[in-house]
């Protein structure tokens, strides 16, 4: 809990991975923001390249990089997107900055794959998922 | 005068008058839409469609079928077709078809002069404008860095100069809302297509003002209503009304000074073509929304146009039906892909 | 138990009062630490099954929401590019306090607004009331998954805490206890131990001395058959009954 600081602090950011439908309604509610270096907190996954290897590594250091930032609290990604760094995902296991999967508008939730309840599992019997 | 022009249209563009009806004959009918409204996955959809005039358009897609790629492919057939049309015409036809590719300039223009405020690269931006609004100079504007040069040195070169030296200054460019400045390009560039449509005369003049008289309408009143609870007083909404429709002069000042829907409507009261479309909008489900029924007027009008022989407006209209058609594709295509068909008959059909 | 695992100390009855203290202490900390367990683990089901309901429930948001995407898209036409440029300051941030469970404090997330909503005019001309229903539902979204994010770090914060705790509890358990009773044990032996030796020694000198007694008692025995009398110690000055030896 030593990297959990006093709560009187500025506002966190959530960050976003996804596709572009999904970042754009995000940006839309209003979580956008370019700080002053221009970097932003958003990263689009580009439908052409994806899946290629290069493609996978950008994703990777966007998501590191997220989770390196002290100015975000939650890193939003989309879940067919996390299938594709799933082993870096699994690996972020410290509580903040809290990483979400959400379903995509082509991709419905599918709770078998989330690392969290993956995790979960174990205590939870299959009942309950649903 | 009007006969000459008529007995002449053909030696010009009549060609393309028949080439643009043939095409006007591909879109799809009401029973294509009930086939496609029935689809489960997009799958099915790219079959239906491969029975209608797209064919085969999505044949070469690999992979499971994206909403995106339909968009995209879609778009792509519109503007193969719309360049034959443009690379063909004569004058004034050509200048008329470039009056058609400046609405989607003024859309290009606008996300490149967000992306530059923004200090984005431009390179990245390029390829994701309207390929219909296309213009050489835009690759230079990546030269510019700030507002002021891209301004002087950029947007004075672009067919869509004169709109802007009218309406927007240099240091317009840096405080003004991105959004204003868009409408403002916009309502310039109407009344300028409305003045040459008008100039034209014959039957294209008929035909067009009618239409072009209601896109003015129409942004006059979905500017006033959305512009409620936002930080746009009312002179500046004033401004950006075109002021080339039914509504100008009074009706404009009526709305100027609008401050509900209620006062909206009362409005279009006035006017026997707005208060039918005002009277059977809601924002109660199962009910229309008012846009919808703009557009749903819209398509008559555009359907109208048809009806006339020897003029340009259908060349004008036929875009505008096929970009209605391509949202309703796009439109069946996410209900089908997110399964969500409780609204899937919401499309605007063209009959 | 050969003392291979044993606190090493001196067998003392003074070590044996402490060790006994600290078994009790040991005792009391263990089920201390599995009452904390079991706090936690009550509230890490807690956490669980919200964190399931919610999940489910934000498939639901952002389905809605995806929809309304496709709906302001449908009246606007793309408008993608105009609002991923149009990027400035963030609208709704999140701020984080703690909760303090058993000794365990968790992060809690909460979402507030800040600034002006940047697309405000977004869609002025066409689909501005699609817009506003499209940024409600975002805004929806983002607030259920702010949520779901204190529940998630929650989650994530207790499992920790219970392996931790858990941990403990079985080191008292089975490391600690065990190695404090083995001690005890070993300081009962032992003393056990000097005492059976001390009984020894006791017994040893009392028959020695019984036996020493035993054999004084026979010689005089013998000496008072042969007619000496013993009562007095045989004085050689006084001795007038002597025998002549050589003679």
């Amino acid at each position: 809990m030593s990297d959990f600081p006093s709560s009187a602090r500025p506002g966190k950011l959530l960050a976003i991975i996804g596709d572009e439908d999904t970042c754009v309604g995000f940006l839309l509610g209003g979580i956008g923001q370019l700080d002053k270096h221009r970097k932003s907190n958003f990263f689009v996954v580009d439908k052409s390249l994806y899946p290629s290897a290069t493609n996978i590594e950008e994703i990777e250091n966007a998501f590191q990089q997220f989770v390196k930032r002290d100015d975000v609290d939650i890193i939003l990604i989309n879940q067919h997107v996390a299938e594709v760094i799933r082993n870096v995902i699994d690996r972020h296991t410290s509580p903040i900055p809290a990483v979400l999967e959400i379903p995509s508008k082509d991709y419905p939730y599918d709770p078998s794959k989330d690392s969290i309840l993956r995790r979960a599992k174990g205590m939870y019997t299959a009942e309950d998922f649903r | 005068m009007v006969l000459m022009t008529e007995y002449q249209f053909n030696i010009d563009s009549g060609y393309l008058e028949g080439l643009v009806r043939g095409f006007k004959n591909g879109i799809l009918t009401r029973a294509d839409y009930l086939n496609l409204v029935q689809c489960e996955t997009l799958e099915d959809l790219k079959l239906h469609l491969q029975s209608t005039d797209y064919g085969n358009f999505l044949a070469n897609e690999p992979g499971s079928l994206a909403v995106a790629t339909i968009d995209d492919k879609l778009r792509e057939k519109l503007v193969i077709e719309f360049q034959h049309m443009r690379h063909m015409s004569y004058e004034p036809l050509s200048t008329f078809l470039d009056f058609i590719t400046y609405s989607y300039m003024i859309d290009n223009i606008i996300l490149l002069i967000t992306g530059t405020l923004h200090q984005r690269p431009i390179s990245e931006l390029i390829p994701k404008c309207h390929p219909l609004g296309s213009f050489e100079q835009m690759e230079a504007i990546h030269v510019a860095s700030t507002p002021a040069e891209l301004y002087n040195a950029v947007l004075v070169d672009t067919p869509l100069a004169p709109f802007f030296v009218d309406c927007i200054s240099e240091k317009d460019l840096d405080e003004m809302n991105i959004e204003i400045i868009r409408n403002t390009l916009y309502k310039a560039f109407l009344e300028a297509f409305y003045k040459f449509c008008e100039d034209l005369g014959g039957a294209t003049a008929d035909t067009m003002c009618k239409i072009l008289a209601f896109e003015a309408d129409r942004r006059a009143f979905i500017i006033t209503i959305n512009s409620f609870g936002t930080e746009l007083t009312k002179d500046d909404r004033a401004k950006l009304y075109p002021r080339c429709g039914l509504l100008y002069p009074d009706g404009l000042a009526m709305l100027a000074r609008a401050d509900d829907y209620e006062q909206v409507k009362s409005v279009a009261g006035y006017y026997s073509e707005y208060s039918v479309l005002f009277e059977g909008a809601g924002n109660n489900p199962g009910e229309k929304t008012l846009e919808d029924k703009f557009f749903e007027h819209e398509v008559e009008l555009n359907m109208l146009a048809f009806m006339q022989q020897f003029h340009y407006g259908i060349f004008y209209s036929y875009l505008r039906l096929k970009e209605q058609e391509c949202r309703n594709i796009v439109w069946i295509a996410e209900c089908v892909a997110q399964k969500h068909k409780a609204k899937i008959d919401n499309y605007i059909p063209i009959m | 138990m050969s003392g291979k695992d044993r606190i090493p100390l001196f067998p003392s009855r003074g070590a044996q009062t402490q060790m006994k203290a600290r078994l009790k202490g040991a005792q009391t900390g263990h089920s201390l630490l599995k009452k904390k367990a079991d706090a936690l683990q009550l509230r890490l089901r807690l956490v669980l099954s919200k964190i399931i309901d919610t999940k489910v429930l934000m498939g639901d948001v952002m389905k809605e929401a995806a929809f309304s995407l496709a709906e302001a898209k449908f009246t606007t036409g793309d408008f993608n590019q105009v609002v991923l440029q149009n990027v400035t300051k963030a609208q709704i941030k999140v701020r984080s306090r703690k909760d303090n469970v058993a000794g365990v404090h968790l992060p809690v997330f909460e979402s507030y607004q800040d600034g002006a909503d940047t697309y405000e005019l977004a869609g002025l001309a066409r689909g501005g009331q699609q817009l506003a229903k499209l940024k409600k539902n975002y805004q929806k979204a983002v607030a259920l998954l702010v949520d779901l994010a204190s529940l998630q770090t929650s989650f994530i914060t207790l499992d920790e805490a219970i392996k931790v705790t858990n941990r403990r509890v079985n080191a008292i358990e089975h490391v600690i206890i065990p190695r404090i009773e083995r001690t005890l044990s070993y300081i009962i032996s032992e003393l056990d131990e000097y005492e059976r030796e001390e009984f020894y020694r006791l017994k040893k000198i009392q028959n020695k001395k019984k036996r020493m007694k035993q054999e004084a008692e026979i010689e005089k025995a013998i000496r008072k058959a042969k007619g000496i009398n013993f009562d007095h110690a045989a004085n050689i000055l006084e001795d007038n009954e002597d025998e002549d030896l050589l003679f």
